[in-house]
Parts: C-alpha cells; sequence; structure tokens
C-alpha cells in the first residue's frame, strides 16, 4: 500500500503547490516590477498619472497583505511548463496541476466567470454562468522543452481587458525592422488610448504562423524582464510613450512600463506573424514553482 | 485635495466638476455592465422603470461587474456600455465611473444633459474596504452581471470629461 500512499501524497503536493502560486500570481506583485512603479512614478511629471501610478502600486501591496485579488477581473489560467530532459509529464501529473488551479480560483477567489450551455449558449451568454470559481477553466498548456533539468510550472492569469485589445496580424516587414517596429509602436499606441488600465507592460511574439506567434508572446510574459530591456524593447516603449497618453489615459509619460518581446524562429519570406497583448497594469500576473514532487 | 461627492448628485454639484478634479463618492451607487445596462435602456424605453425601485436621479453608475473577487472598472468604450450612456443620461444619470476613452458622441450627450465621466483607478484591493453594502437590483439571472448598487465610502476617482472637455485635452 505504501506506493499507493506516496503517490496520492506527491499528487496533493502538486496541487496545494499550484493552488498557492495562482494566488500569489493574482496578488502580488514582482519585486522587479515594483521597482520599475517606483522609477515610473519619480520620473512622471504629470500630476495626475502620478496619482495613478501611486494608487495601483498602493493597491498591490494591500492586495499582497490581505492576500486578496488585485483586480476582479481574476483572468484565465494560462499554465507554460518547462521540461527538462530527463523529466516525465503524466497525465496524473496535468490533472494534479488542473485541479490546484481549480482549487486556487476558488481560494483567491476568482470571479465566477465560466459560461455554461452548448456552442451558441457559450457564444451569446445565454447558458448562465456557473457559479463556482474553479470552473474557469485554464487555456491549453504550453510546453517547452529546456537543457536544465527542472519541471517547472509557470501560471498566468489573462484579464479580458488585453484580450479585447491585443491582436495576431501579419506584418510586411520590407527587410527592415523598424517597419516590424514602427507597425508595433502603432498598435500600442492605439492599445493604450482604449484599455483604460494602464500603465501597459507590452508583451508581444514573433513567429512564423498565428500558433507559433501566440507561444512565443506567451513565452515572452513569462521570461520578460523590468529589469533587463532590449534595444529593441527600449525603443518600442519610448516609441508608445510618446503618444502622452499616461497611466489610465490621465496624460504623461508613462503610458507603458516596459515591452517584453519575443522573436522565434522566422520564414524565408516577406511576413512576420506578430502576437501582441498590451498587458494591463497588473499583468503579467506570473508565478513559477518547481514540481518538485514530480517523477523523475 | 479631492472633491467630495455625496449622492444623489445636484445639477449644480455636477455644473462645477472640472476636467481633471480628483473627486471622492459617498453614498448608493449603481454598478452595472455589458449585460445589465442594455436592460436597463430596454427598461426605460419600456416605461417599465416607474414600476421598480431604481432612481436615476442624480445616480452614479460604476461600470463594474460585482463578484466575489471585488468589484473594478471595465471599459466603458464596449458597445454595449457605450451604449447606454445616452438613454441613462436623459434619465438623470450625472455621474460614470469606469475606465479608457468615450467618444465624442458620448461626449457630447453628457454635455447636453450635464453629466460627467470619471476615470477610477482599477484598484480592487482598495475598493473591497471601502464598499460597505452591495445587492442585486435587477436582473439576477445574469449573476456577477446583475445590476446592483453599492453603498460606498469615499471612493477615488479623477474626472475624465465634463462639459465637453476631455482630460486628454486638458492635459495637451
Amino acid at each position: 500500500m505504501r506506493p499507493i500512499t506516496e503517490a496520492a501524497n506527491r499528487q496533493r503536493k502538486i496541487i496545494q503547490d499550484v493552488r498557492d502560486a495562482l494566488v500569489r500570481a493574482s496578488t502580488t506583485f514582482s519585486k522587479d516590477k515594483i521597482v520599475a512603479y517606483q522609477q515610473a512614478i519619480t520620473a512622471e511629471k504629470n500630476q495626475h498619472a502620478r496619482w495613478a501610478l501611486e494608487i495601483i502600486l498602493e493597491n498591490a501591496l494591500v492586495a499582497e497583505k490581505n492576500q486578496g485579488p488585485m483586480c476582479d477581473d481574476t483572468g484565465i489560467p494560462h499554465l507554460f511548463l518547462e521540461i527538462g530532459p530527463k523529466r516525465t509529464v503524466s497525465g496524473e501529473l496535468l490533472y494534479a496541476i488542473q485541479e490546484g488551479i481549480a482549487e486556487g480560483l476558488r481560494f483567491l477567489p476568482g470571479r465566477p466567470m465560466a459560461i455554461m450551455g452548448h456552442d451558441k449558449q457559450r457564444l451569446d451568454q445565454t447558458g448562465g454562468l456557473d457559479p463556482d470559481p474553479g470552473a474557469v477553466a485554464p487555456a491549453p498548456f504550453l510546453i517547452k522543452q529546456v537543457d536544465e533539468d527542472v519541471l517547472r510550472l509557470h501560471i498566468l492569469m489573462e484579464g479580458g481587458g488585453p484580450a479585447i485589445r491585443g491582436k495576431v496580424y501579419r506584418v510586411f516587414h520590407q527587410h527592415d525592422v523598424c517597419t516590424v517596429r514602427d507597425e508595433i509602436v502603432r498598435w500600442g499606441t492605439e492599445a493604450v488610448e482604449q484599455l483604460g488600465c494602464t500603465p501597459c507592460t507590452l508583451t508581444i511574439g514573433i513567429g512564423r504562423s498565428h500558433y507559433e506567434a501566440a507561444a512565443m508572446m506567451m513565452e515572452a510574459q513569462v521570461f520578460g524582464s523590468y529589469a533587463v530591456q532590449s534595444e529593441l524593447e527600449v525603443s518600442i516603449t519610448e516609441g508608445v510613450n510618446a503618444s502622452r497618453v499616461g497611466p489610465l489615459g490621465l496624460g504623461g509619460g508613462s503610458s507603458v512600463l516596459a515591452t517584453f518581446l519575443k522573436v522565434g524562429p522566422q520564414r524565408a519570406s516577406g511576413v512576420r506573424i506578430v502576437c501582441f497583448r498590451p498587458c494591463c497594469c497588473f499583468e503579467p500576473r506570473l508565478e513559477s514553482i518547481l514540481l518538485e514532487a514530480s517523477e523523475h | 485635495m479631492a472633491i467630495d461627492i455625496q449622492t444623489p448628485i445636484s445639477d449644480e454639484v455636477i455644473a462645477a466638476l472640472r476636467v481633471g478634479d480628483m473627486v471622492t463618492i459617498t453614498g448608493y451607487i449603481y454598478a452595472g455592465r455589458d449585460r445589465a445596462l442594455p436592460k436597463l435602456v430596454r427598461m426605460i424605453e419600456d416605461g417599465e422603470i416607474e414600476n421598480s425601485d431604481i432612481q436615476l436621479q442624480g445616480s452614479v453608475v460604476f461600470h463594474t461587474a460585482v463578484s466575489p473577487a471585488g468589484v473594478g472598472p471595465t471599459s466603458s468604450n464596449k458597445v454595449e456600455i457605450e451604449s447606454s450612456f445616452r438613454t441613462l443620461s436623459k434619465e438623470g444619470v450625472k455621474l460614470y465611473l469606469g475606465k479608457g476613452e468615450i467618444s465624442e458622441i458620448t461626449i457630447a450627450f453628457l454635455e447636453e444633459n450635464n453629466a460627467v465621466y470619471a476615470v477610477i483607478p482599477p484598484v480592487t484591493a482598495l475598493l473591497r474596504s471601502k464598499t460597505l453594502e452591495q445587492k442585486v437590483v435587477a436582473f439576477p439571472e445574469e449573476g456577477i452581471e446583475a445590476l446592483h448598487v453599492l453603498k460606498v465610502l469615499k471612493i477615488p476617482a479623477i474626472i475624465a470629461v465634463a462639459h465637453g472637455l476631455t482630460i486628454r485635452e486638458d492635459n495637451n
């Protein structure tokens, strides 16, 4: 009976770890994001913009202290799994992760926003809402092979506002990176005007297909850093900030805190597929955990 | 220094507000978004509002869902929400709380009806401590998107559109 108990304990630990990670993702700013806000507050000359930045940062600190959601749109869980060469992923593990997500949403509590019913009802929202926050199903897993000997799960909570303002579309690059950058800056400027919950972190993936570009965008959210920005990322941030839309649309030079860009493999072609998500003032809501208890 | 506003709001209070004013709002306010507001507009158009407990004269409408996760502004420029401004303003709504830019047409409706639009920061954790009561007043079948009334204490906002002007023009 012992192996069964050990397996059950291992499963239970994964569920608890994932639950706790989802709560941290939803309630806590990363250290580098706090620094990015503090720097923006110091640099911002517009008093309305400074007020917005200060109150958003204060809200995040209160959310962490009280372990409550930073935003009432608690988002759709997106799961990114890094797998080292000697690790295995079983159906049981994926089940435990999903169970941990459901428990986390109930514990948080997440916004109960799962639409019930058949295809048409889910489209026009006539099937009603499931009152269980845990019924909000995560998006499909994204899996990445890595050289490191780890099994690492990244949990991202994706809100609705950035989904409305994001897009995946082709850019004819004309063999000039500036063409791609300028198009992204146009999208970003339009997005910060409309989104409302800014300052943004612009997250961008560039690939050979819509699917690949979206996967690259998710990777940019996971591995992007406020502390380390490439020349191209800085150029995009500065380009959008030149619009002076400002946080919450109140004016000022801090519409965007940073840009997280991941350029994937590209095809020999005049087109690049760009996936663009203007993450809101709380996003990326991210927490990463090692699944230590998983099988080797 | 923020201007304290109590609900219901008089025409005189609205007339004195300027773009860029920081305000706090105290009292009973309505909360609704994509699902509730079009239904509320239909109630008004069908003359059913008189038979309800909903009092829109001098009221505030906060564009939010109300869920166990709390409250926080959704985009006021969503079609279902922005299309409600005209009817609701004629019916007496004086202040809208939301986020995002609204159209020139909506700005004109607000001016015609001496109403204003304020941006409320998406600060769910802070708003939790400032929301004293909440209950559903219409469309309970919509769950978190039902029309709610909230009793709030000094929730912060900034006037973004007033008397035909916007805060972006003000900044420029």
